[in-house]
């Protein structure tokens, strides 16, 4: 086949206790492509997406960024590798002590130790993309949870990340604040961002995901476009998933 | 009674020199202890296990023995046997600053403890080191929920301060103390010691409170 993959994950697997939530677990994704994580709650997204970046521990398993091995042991190559992983949480995670400038700002005035005022440009830039230039100077405290999220998203965009991974990132928001969180994440897929995302919305994962992964009780239960996910699936406990996610949040075609 | 106010007007210029002990006292202290405090505050919640519990085995110990106990043990014992020459007042501090260190370090933990997890996980998920993360992320938050119990601790270490007249630091209590058993005016003295010590609690905390409102974040409610 074509173009080698940006990101590789093999066999994650991770155990709470003795419970096993993620099994074997492994993912690829080459440049500009966005993938959709889907699952009933527990299923072990958030797990699976931790692990890519090490913020969990796997208990096994390895991961590649541009075919070169991440060793989470090496504290400088782990940080290095997090920097280009840019990840948005489902609650957001803003510094609740800075304003939304200074969220985007501290990870190129700390970490990329970019001068203070290259910084805050860039910074402005960023929040400006997800249309928040008109708040700037609010806390988080102040913030809607909309843009609470694009301020994240703006966080990990200032980065220049290689990948994104975005765990539930609109499952937070009250339901008219969605759409504008989906626009920012459909911007960056126009713009050929590379995604990794967990997500119950399941129109928007038919309308712009390459793939889609089913997960459940830790376990890839199938893998395919989304044409053939969401509508003909072949496993069971996929078809069934996905007609509660229709009940639940109504048709998609 | 005419008396006792002449004797205690005339004390009153030397008492308030013990003023200015007192209160390096206390600033010596509460410094020390902050430093330290944070120090063994992020030792305790993010530290091997083994520094954990030496953390911990600190803490206990420094809590545990009366402070009169711990200062004689220090400026008498401890000090003189490693051949360590201090001043009492030196000394007070010394002794002052871990004990208030002790107290700190827990203040600042249950602060650290309280905040949101993934405070921590967006910081590493931006390629921060973990102390730059401690640094910038986790203390400046934890700082700042720490200001009320840090204002209880103020007190406490203000009003122990007077304790350190037992090894001859000439603060406030020193003072009054000398001045009234040579005049025996007991009870004009002792009055206007507590009195002195009643508006140094609430000066500091009057400052403490607003400090607390001049660093606390906007829109945020706990
Ligand atoms: N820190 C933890 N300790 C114990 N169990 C956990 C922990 N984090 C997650 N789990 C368990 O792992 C499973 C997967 O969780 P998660 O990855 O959050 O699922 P999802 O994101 O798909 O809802 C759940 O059963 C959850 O209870
Ligand atoms: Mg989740």
């Amino acid at each position: 086949m074509s173009k080698p993959p940006v990101l590789r994950a093999e066999n994650i697997t991770k155990r709470y206790g003795k419970k096993v939530v993620l099994n074997n677990a492994s993912l690829s994704i080459c440049e500009r492509e966005l993938k959709i994580l889907i699952g009933p709650s527990g299923s072990g997204k958030s797990t699976f997406l931790q692990c890519i970046n090490f913020l969990v521990t796997p208990d096994r398993g390895r991961v590649w960024l541009d075919g070169r091995e991440i060793l989470r042991t090496h504290k400088r190559d782990l940080n290095a590798y997090r920097q280009k992983v840019g990840m948005i949480f489902q609650d957001f995670n803003l510094f609740d002590h800075l304003t939304a400038l200074a969220n985007v700002e501290i990870g190129l005035t700390r970490v990329r130790k970019m001068g203070k005022e290259e910084a805050c440009e860039k910074a402005m830039q960023e929040l400006d993309k997800v249309g928040l230039r008109d708040h700037i100077a609010k806390y988080p405290a102040q913030l809607s949870g909309g843009q609470k999220q694009r301020v994240s998203i703006a966080r990990a965009l200032a980065m220049d990340p290689e990948v994104m991974l975005l765990d539930e990132p609109t499952s937070a928001l009250d339901p008219e604040l969605i759409t504008e969180v989906l626009a920012v994440i459909k911007d960056l897929r126009a713009n050929g961002m590379t995604m990794i995302m967990s997500t119950h919305q399941l129109n928007f994962a038919s309308e712009v995901a390459d793939e889609i992964i089913f997960l459940e009780d830790g376990i890839i239960v199938e893998v395919g476009p989304p044409d053939k996910i969401l509508y003909e699936p072949e496993c069971e406990r996929t078809i069934q998933f996905c007609s509660k996610m229709r009940e639940l949040y109504g048709n998609s075609r | 009674m005419i008396e006792s106010l002449v004797i205690l007007y005339g004390a009153l210029p030397y008492l308030f020199r013990g003023v200015l002990v007192t209160v390096s006292l206390v600033v010596g202290a509460m410094g020390l202890g902050l430093l330290s405090g944070i120090a063994l505050a992020v030792g305790q919640v993010y530290g091997t296990p083994w520094t954990r519990r030496l953390i911990g085995f600190y803490v206990w110990f420094f809590r545990g023995v009366p402070l009169i106990v711990l200062l004689f043990l220090f400026y008498f014992g401890l000090f003189t046997m490693l051949g360590i020459n201090l001043s009492a007042f030196t000394a007070s501090i010394i002794v002052l600053g871990l004990i208030s260190a002790a107290y700190q370090s827990q203040i600042f933990r249950g602060a650290i403890l309280s905040l949101p997890t993934g405070q921590l996980k967006a910081a590493r998920a931006l390629g921060m080191s973990d102390s730059r993360a401690i640094i910038s992320i986790i203390l400046p938050q934890a700082l700042r929920l720490s200001v009320p119990g840090w204002s209880n601790e103020y007190s406490i270490v203000l009003k122990d301060s007077a304790v350190t007249y037992a090894v001859g630091v000439t603060e406030v209590m020193a003072r009054a103390h000398f001045v009234a058993s040579r005049t025996y005016e007991h009870l004009p003295l002792y009055f206007a010691a507590g009195v002195i010590f009643l508006m140094l609690t609430f000066l500091g905390t009057k400052g403490l409170r607003l400090l607390e409102d001049r660093v606390r974040i906007p829109g945020y409610v706990r």
